[in-house]
């Protein structure tokens, strides 16, 4: 059981990447704050129903996304795509040229992906979590998670490259 | 494995721990081998570190734990308000059954009158992003607020504690009886839904029952709220922070 899990250190452990999660979904500081905070009061009443405290983490991340997509009140099913020929598409973007992006704009390409897109590409980027979590958190199959992955990174790349274009 | 999908799997390579999985390493070594693809690697590798960057480098407020934090107390005194509740139906069911004679209950000290659901209910109040009846920095404008409203307003403060920065005051009831809620700041960030940070609660000593022994603060850790209580003259103080005993100490 989860109970043993101190209310306070687990804050203190996973308030900022919740709330840099957060943020990456809703570009908004106020709507990331709220959605972080309803994350740890869905825990404080709900946790210690979890019976593995090594899914804490998932856990918060998975609960933080459901609430996130409650707030937009859309479900949707996706299909699996297959990676093949993504790399292919994908454009040439110098580092430089994202260095030079500020955080407003690298979000706003992040908000112009499918939605199936957007979150894996956040996690990976905050890269607190591993593949396997990342499946677990949007309950879809590893192969899914890389897909999406990839595709949504060789979208993020071509808006970034696109925005970087004098 | 060719160069197209060696990049399709170094596409999703984050860290070296990656390098575990036998396809990876597969297509890194390949990478190593093709000038073309190792280009290719190196220069995507470089771009994803500077996007990982950036998403790492979003600002966390600074106020944001203490608000999770703090929340976390209002939803404790509501769990506990709700068991409260729960507790009087069963007493209420219980009275009830003696008065018709099933039981005999002795009487006694009502667990309402007690020091500890006293405290209880002013780390409640405290934590539950309440409303300043009067907002003023003006120790005298509190007293003589608290005094027209029929609270306790001849308080003593601690010396540290009357150098801190009121910040005004709030009129509570408990048991039918007047207690003074004074709010200060402790200077740290604070939560946005509260005007103060430190609350020194008073009230006729009369009103609350197994009372701290007169001159030794009580000390008391609840959740991540530290109080001090103690009787002075007629009167009980509770004195509560968010923080550990040494933030609380320092006020007497």
């Amino acid at each position: 059981m989860a109970e043993g899990v101190d209310f306070e250190d687990l804050v203190a452990r996973y308030y900022a990447p919740l709330y840099q999660f957060a943020f990456s979904l809703t570009r908004d500081e106020s709507s990331a704050c709220d959605l972080t905070q309803q994350t740890f009061c869905v825990w404080a009443a709900k946790g210690h129903q979890l019976r593995d405290a090594t899914k804490v983490k998932t856990w918060l991340f998975t609960t933080l996304h459901r609430e996130f997509l409650g707030s937009r009140r859309r479900q949707t099913r996706f299909p699996h795509l297959e990676l093949e020929g993504v790399a292919d598409e994908l454009p040439v973007i110098s580092p430089a040229s994202v260095n030079q992006l500020d955080a407003g704009e690298l979000f706003d390409a992040l908000s112009q992906l499918d939605e199936i897109y957007q979150t894996p590409v956040s996690l990976f980027y905050l890269q607190d979590c591993s593949y396997n979590e990342i499946a677990d958190i949007l309950n879809v199959p590893l192969g899914t998670v890389k897909s999406r992955l990839a595709r949504g990174l060789a979208r993020l790349h071509q808006l970034l490259a696109d925005k970087s274009k004098p | 494995m060719n160069c197209a999908e060696a990049k399709a799997i170094l596409l999703l390579y984050r860290t070296d721990a990656d390098a575990a999985d036998p396809q990876v390493a597969e297509a890194l070594a390949l990478a190593e081998q093709d000038a073309v693809l190792g280009r290719w690697f190196a220069d995507y590798r470089a771009t994803q570190d500077v996007l990982r960057e950036k998403f790492r480098q979003i600002p966390v407020p600074a106020a944001l734990k203490e608000q999770i934090l703090s929340e976390r107390v209002v939803m404790t005194g509501k769990k506990r308000r709700e068991k409260r509740v729960m507790v009087a139906a069963l007493a209420a069911l219980i009275i009830a059954a003696a008065v018709i004679g099933f039981f005999n209950i002795p009487r006694g000290a009502r667990p309402e009158d007690s020091f500890a659901m006293y405290q209880e209910q002013m780390i409640y109040y405290a934590g539950a992003g309440y409303a300043m009846d009067l907002a003023t920095n003006d120790p005298q404008q509190v007293r003589d607020f608290l005094a027209q409203h029929q609270a306790p307003a001849d308080y003593a403060l601690p010396g540290p504690l009357a150098q801190a920065a009121m910040t005004g005051c709030a009129v509570k009831e408990w048991n039918g009886t007047k207690v003074s809620m004074i709010c200060f700041r402790t200077g740290k960030p604070l939560p946005a839904n509260l005007p103060g940070d430190l609350w020194l609660f008073v009230v006729d000593r009369k009103s609350v029952k197994d009372l701290p022994a007169a001159g030794t603060p009580r000390f008391t850790q609840e959740e991540h709220v530290a109080t001090l209580a103690w009787v002075q003259g007629d009167k009980l103080y509770i004195l509560g922070t968010p923080g550990a005993e040494a933030d609380i100490r320092k006020y007497l």
